[in-house]
């Protein structure tokens, strides 16, 4: 097999979750929103690691101007090392604070307290510095514990000198909040994402793929033929309007198609009706024959038998067998007399009527036909042609008699001319014809000309017999039939033919009496009067 | 006695004619015969019948189609015209031409001569 099947591509999970259009919605907006938000927040924790820092920074000096202060004043009031020693040792109580040393004005180390787990300070040159310059000075450290940042005051020593104390303050504290504060940013941001893509997942559901998704349901119904079906969604926006344009193409087919069902059933009721009547004709074709064969012989045999009953005397033994003989041919008149009733094709009702429409439902009956075998019909008759008094079922069947034995002698690619006139459109020479029935008074005719080979005098001479047919496939039925209705009709039909050349069949039937309406056919006036079978 | 009604029996079927023919001479009916369309037409042009009893099935021209010339030749001449039981179409031809009497094959020989006396005018009761 090589037809395209939509297998999952490999890794279908992931294709299948891209296909589903909101969660392609979704994380489009989850990847936006972390990357405004991530830069966002990147910017704001910078900063307030900065703003942290010069807290620090700042509560580091104004602890190291105080504790300058304090120590300047123990200094001069003649405190003893040990006992500046001890002021220090209660200030490391401080969180955060690593060591704190005093530094004589030759940058020597007067007085100093250091936390546990932490070197004793140096003087070193930022010291000596400050002692020199009078000017207080900040600076980070890199030690081995970490960044500690490294505060220098200086203060006033007895004697006009300069002391200094250097405060060394981890930076622990703030590192911790630093990251508390990110740690708590991070998990807000996530929480916040969470409930967006929450809610953005819930509306999308709610106002794009439930309806979308009722949308496809309603199409696939339609699609497998269910053509009642309706979508109801009720909404303003563009989903209802497309939900409603649905509804309307859906009616459309609804309506069409129930239009199409109809005139489907009403061409397949007509054509069960002209086989039916076809049928019905074969059968009465084939009793008239039996009837016209046996008639004559089966009058001999009742009228020698009813002679003979009139030379005998009404006692004579052997009467009874000629009383057989009456009866049982008597029989048989009724056994065919009860199948010609049957099947005689019932008297036309006629009534003034337009010939084209009746053509045209044929021709639209054959086009199916007429397609198939590459056969143009062309009804070339103008509107506006006088009204014949014609049973309109009978005719319609008349012309699709016609019509079909045309299709059948048509050559593919070949033309049927429908047309009116007064004139044959055969040439006269090489021509032969037949006539049947007789019209009188102002008629109609009308032409079917066909391109087929057309049929040789002795031919044309037998095609209104029953049971004669030069397709080798008919009924034979079809001509007699044409016949039999243009007779009831008082019309007349002539058939012409150019072996070759194709055939010409001119219905000739009378036009409606001016004045007179389209009434029930008048019973022959002297059909009273006229011996019928007596029984 | 008046002169007895002549009348010419036209059809192919010889049994057929034959018992038309006995039937009718037993009536007391002059009678003549013709097996098809042209013996007929032969035989109005030799003398005039007064009734036409004719087949309406024969090979040539049918009985339909001699109805017109017979008129014609011999109008005083009523036609009868016989054919198969249901053929209205040419019953309703017959008569438009001009047939005045129309029998259904097969017909009781009692039908017959009730047609011929209303043909010929008379009284169905009497005989010739």
């Amino acid at each position: 097999m090589n037809r395209p099947e939509s297998a999952p591509p490999p890794g279908g999970w992931r294709s299948k979750l891209l296909r589903n259009m909101t969660t392609r919605l979704v994380i489009l907006l989850m990847l936006t929103l972390m990357i405004i938000t991530g830069v966002n927040d990147y910017l704001r924790l910078t900063r307030e690691r900065q703003r942290l820092e010069e807290q620090t920074q700042e509560d580091v000096r104004i602890f190291s101007e105080t504790l300058a202060l304090a120590v300047s004043r123990n200094v001069r009031w003649g405190r003893t090392t040990a006992e500046l020693k001890e002021l220090l040792d209660d200030i490391l109580a401080r969180p955060g604070l690593v060591a704190v040393t005093i530094y004589g004005p030759d940058a020597q180390v007067v007085a100093q307290t250091v936390a546990a787990e932490a070197a004793p300070p140096e003087p070193d040159q930022t010291v000596r510095d400050t002692l020199k310059s009078r000017e207080a000075s900040a600076d980070l450290l890199e030690t081995p514990s970490g960044q500690l940042l490294r505060y220098v005051q200086p203060f006033r020593w007895p004697g006009g000198r300069t002391g200094a104390i250097e405060v060394r303050q981890t930076l622990g504290n703030m590192e911790r909040d630093f990251r508390r504060a990110v740690r708590q940013s991070v998990l807000s941001r996530l929480v916040v994402l969470a409930l967006f893509v929450l809610s953005v997942v819930a509306l999308t559901r709610w106002n794009i793929a439930r309806p979308i998704r009722t949308l496809i349901a309603g199409a696939q119904a339609v699609g497998r033929g269910d053509l009642g079906q309706r979508i109801a969604i009720r909404r303003r926006d563009e989903i209802g309007q497309l939900a409603e344009e649905f509804n309307r193409m859906a009616a459309n087919l609804e309506s069409a198609h129930a239009e199409l069902l109809r005139q489907a059933e009403e061409r397949l009721r007509l054509e069960q009706e002209v086989q039916q009547t076809q049928k019905l004709a074969a059968v009465g074709m084939l009793a008239a024959e039996v009837a016209h064969e046996i008639g004559t012989p089966l009058n001999v045999i009742s009228g020698r038998a009813e002679v003979l009953g009139r030379v005998l005397p009404p006692e004579h033994p052997e009467r009874r067998h000629l009383d057989v003989i009456l009866k049982q041919t008597e029989r048989i008149s009724g056994i065919i007399r009860a199948l010609l009733d049957y099947t005689r094709p019932r008297r036309p009702n006629l009534r003034s009527e337009s010939v084209l429409p009746i053509l045209g439902r044929v021709a639209d009956l054959l086009l199916e036909r007429s397609r198939r075998r590459g056969v143009r019909i062309l009804l070339e008759l103008p509107t506006g042609l006088p009204p014949v008094r014609v049973d309109p079922d009978q005719l319609q069947q008349l012309f699709l008699n016609l019509l079909l034995n045309a299709l059948d002698a048509s050559p593919p690619g070949g033309t049927i001319r429908v047309t009116t006139g007064t004139e044959p459109l055969l040439p006269a020479e090489g021509r032969a014809g037949i006539l049947r029935g007789q019209v009188e008074g102002p008629c109609l005719a009308i032409h079917v000309l066909d391109g087929g080979k057309g049929m040789a005098p002795e031919e044309l001479d037998r095609v209104f017999e029953p049971f004669f047919s030069t397709k080798g496939q008919g009924t034979g039925l079809g001509l007699p039939i044409v016949e039999e209705i243009v007779r009831a009709h008082r019309g007349e039909i002539e058939m012409l033919s150019i072996p070759g050349r194709g055939t010409e069949v001119i219905l000739r039937l009378p036009l409606v009496p001016e004045g007179a309406g389209g009434g029930e056919a008048a019973a022959p006036e002297s059909a009273g009067k006229v011996a019928s079978h007596g029984d | 006695m008046a002169k007895a009604p002549s009348i010419l029996v036209v059809d192919d079927d010889p049994e057929m004619r034959a018992l038309l023919l006995d039937v009718l001479r037993n009536e007391g009916y002059e009678v003549a015969e013709a097996k098809d369309g042209t013996e007929a037409v032969l035989a109005i042009r030799a003398r005039s019948f007064d009734v036409i009893l004719m087949d309406k099935n024969m090979p040539g021209p049918s009985g339909l189609d001699l109805i017109p010339g017979f008129r014609r030749v011999c109008p005083r001449s009523q036609i009868i015209l016989m054919t198969a039981y249901g053929d209205v179409p040419s019953f309703m031809e017959a008569v438009e031409k001009g047939a005045v009497e129309y029998l259904f094959k097969p017909f009781r020989m009692e039908e017959m001569k009730t047609a011929i006396a209303r043909a010929l005018g008379r009284d169905v009761g009497s005989r010739p």
